[in-house]
This record gives structure tokens, C-alpha cells and sequence, in this order.
């Protein structure tokens, strides 16, 4: 009977905190897919929790993280969550399977952070998160040159390579495109390390920008895909709620 | 956002956009407000690398199909 009892126990699964409270909301459903999404007043700013399985999201996070299916629905179910009241009003975004065991947890640990989630809530004021990706284009197969001997093979190959600008040429148009980026983001930030290791990928970049800025930031992407054109490809995400510009102890965001 | 052209890929801001399940997860675990406490579980260890990217991006039908996104865009 105990064993059922604890099994049963409920905890609150945190997406994000809001300075108000939408009213036109849409119902969610939370991360297990079931338990709808409420808001709770906590000193004045508001916690968007679902009632999730402490079996679930407790005791046995760590092992169902390891298992790629739930992982995979888990997150896209709590991105969805986020970005749907980030539609409404500015969010800031919780890392994902953060849960508190009771009301009054939950509202003592946004006290104690209080004053930094108001700053960060100013920081994000009217702007998104997007992220953006260079990546290079490999070169097609080439035709087989037909020649007598090696040297007129090497020959005849080279002439159909592509002419190959050097390195720091490359280096340079990256360091312009961050630049320009930049010079419309109000932050930058590192991205993830999960996309990192995509094949071909050159640049990588998390930009925070204000809404009024959207179509300059399109501007700039449209410039340089045209100017790189078979080069490189271009792919960017978003509006992201701000995941990567909230406040943390290892901050590696960087002002302007 | 809309695709102004084609030297550009944009995903996102459409119900029918596609964000892949490796950006999802760039975010939602490595990014976002950490509550530190004893009550809080936190997994900012947790490096998916490791895992192999082949094997996330096996996950990301099944992710879309339980959510009923549509169907991922072809490889190019």
C-alpha cells in the first residue's frame, strides 16, 4: 500500500516563469501528455508547472533521459509547451526536468532568484531567440579525366577543381557574418553542443532579437546566402523563447 | 518566417515548420533558468554526444509522429 501510495505521488514539472498571466492561453497538455498547464503566483511572477509521475520525472529522470523515444517526445512536448506561451508573453524558458516536490518549494527557490529573473525579464523584453548555422557545401564527384599518364591525370583533375579560396579568405567571411549578426542581435551566445558535431557545420550562433529587428535580421541572412551562394548554406530557427539568454551561474552570454 | 528565397533555409515561426530534434534539444537541455535547490533535479551534465548524433536524429519520427507534427522534410 505504501509502495502505491508513493508511486501515485505527483511533482510539479517547471517550464517557465511569466511577469503576467495570459488570458488567451490556449489549453496545453504537459510533458507526460496528459496533465494540463497551470500557473502559479509566486512573489508576484507566474510558474507554469503540470502535475507529472514522480516515477517519471523524479526518481527515474536520469535512466528514461537514456532512453532516445521518451527523450526525444519529452522534449519536443516541453518546447512546445514553452513556445506556445512565449506567443502570448515574454518567457523565461526552465532546462529541461526541473520539477519540485510542492507548491511551496517551487515558490521559495523563485524568491530566492527573484531579483535576477526580474532583470532577466528586462533583458528579454520583446525579443526572440533565433539560431543560426553556416554550413559548408561539399564539393559533387567529379568526372573521371581520361589521360595517358599520371602527370596529365594530375593535370586534367586540377583544371576541373573549383578555384579554392585560401583559408583565411574563408575565416574572414565568417568573421563579417558574425559582425553583421551582431550589429542587429541586442546578445549572442554560444549554441548548444548538441548540433555541434553536425557534418560540415562551420559557424554556430544563438542571437537575441528584438521583434521590430526581425526583418533586418532576415536582410542580412538573405545577403550573405546570396553572396556565398554554392559555398555555403545558411539555416536558421526560430523565434526560439530565449533559452539561451537567461541568467546562469556559468554565464557565457555577451553583451554588446 | 516566411522563406524569402531560396539561398536561405528558415524553420520555426510556421505550424508546419520543422525545428529538428537536435536544435529542440540544444535548447532545452543546455539552455533555460536553473533553479538551484535540493529539491531540484538538474541535468546539466548530461552530454549527448556522446550518444551519436545517427542515433538522436532516428528518434526524431518517432518524437514528431507522437506529437503529430507532420512528417520530417526529405535529406538533401
Amino acid at each position: 500500500m505504501a509502495s502505491e501510495l508513493k508511486s501515485a505521488r505527483g511533482v510539479l514539472y517547471l517550464y517557465g516563469i511569466t511577469e503576467s498571466r495570459s488570458r488567451k492561453l490556449p489549453e496545453l497538455i504537459g510533458v507526460d501528455r496528459f496533465a494540463p498547464i497551470e500557473a502559479i503566483d509566486c512573489d508576484g511572477v507566474f510558474s507554469w508547472i503540470s502535475r507529472v509521475s514522480a516515477d517519471d520525472f523524479e526518481r527515474n529522470l536520469a535512466r528514461n533521459m537514456e532512453n532516445l523515444d521518451w527523450l526525444a517526445e519529452t522534449s519536443v512536448a516541453h518546447q512546445r509547451v514553452i513556445a506556445a506561451i512565449s506567443r502570448e508573453t515574454d518567457i523565461l524558458p526552465t532546462r529541461f526536468g526541473t520539477v519540485f516536490r510542492t507548491e511551496e518549494s517551487l515558490c521559495r527557490h523563485v524568491a530566492k532568484r527573484i531579483r535576477g529573473l526580474k532583470k532577466d525579464f528586462e533583458r528579454i523584453k520583446g525579443a526572440d531567440e533565433w539560431g543560426v548555422k553556416v554550413f559548408t557545401i561539399q564539393p559533387t564527384a567529379l568526372p573521371m579525366p581520361r589521360a595517358r599518364t599520371g602527370k596529365d591525370y594530375l593535370k586534367a583533375k586540377a583544371a576541373l577543381l573549383p578555384s579554392r579560396r585560401s583559408k583565411a579568405s574563408q575565416r574572414d567571411d565568417l568573421v563579417k557574418f558574425e559582425r553583421a549578426l551582431a550589429g542587429v542581435a541586442t546578445e549572442t551566445a554560444a549554441a548548444g553542443n548538441v548540433s555541434r558535431g553536425q557534418r560540415g557545420i562551420s559557424f554556430q550562433t544563438s542571437l537575441l532579437v528584438k521583434r521590430t529587428k526581425r526583418k533586418r535580421l532576415e536582410s542580412v541572412l538573405v545577403k550573405f546566402a546570396r553572396e556565398w551562394a554554392r559555398e555555403r548554406r545558411i539555416e536558421c530557427t526560430g523565434p526560439w523563447p530565449p533559452y539561451s539568454f537567461v541568467s546562469r551561474p556559468d554565464d557565457r552570454v555577451r553583451s554588446k | 518566417m516566411s522563406a524569402p528565397t531560396n539561398a536561405v533555409v528558415f524553420a520555426g515561426d510556421d505550424p508546419g515548420d520543422e525545428m529538428t530534434l537536435l536544435d529542440i534539444l540544444d535548447h532545452v537541455l543546455n539552455q533555460g533558468v536553473i533553479l538551484r535547490g535540493n529539491v531540484i533535479i538538474s541535468l546539466a551534465g548530461v552530454d549527448l554526444v556522446y550518444l551519436g548524433l545517427d542515433v538522436i536524429l532516428t528518434s526524431v519520427e518517432t518524437a514528431l509522429r507522437h506529437v503529430g507534427a507532420a512528417a520530417l522534410p526529405p535529406e538533401k
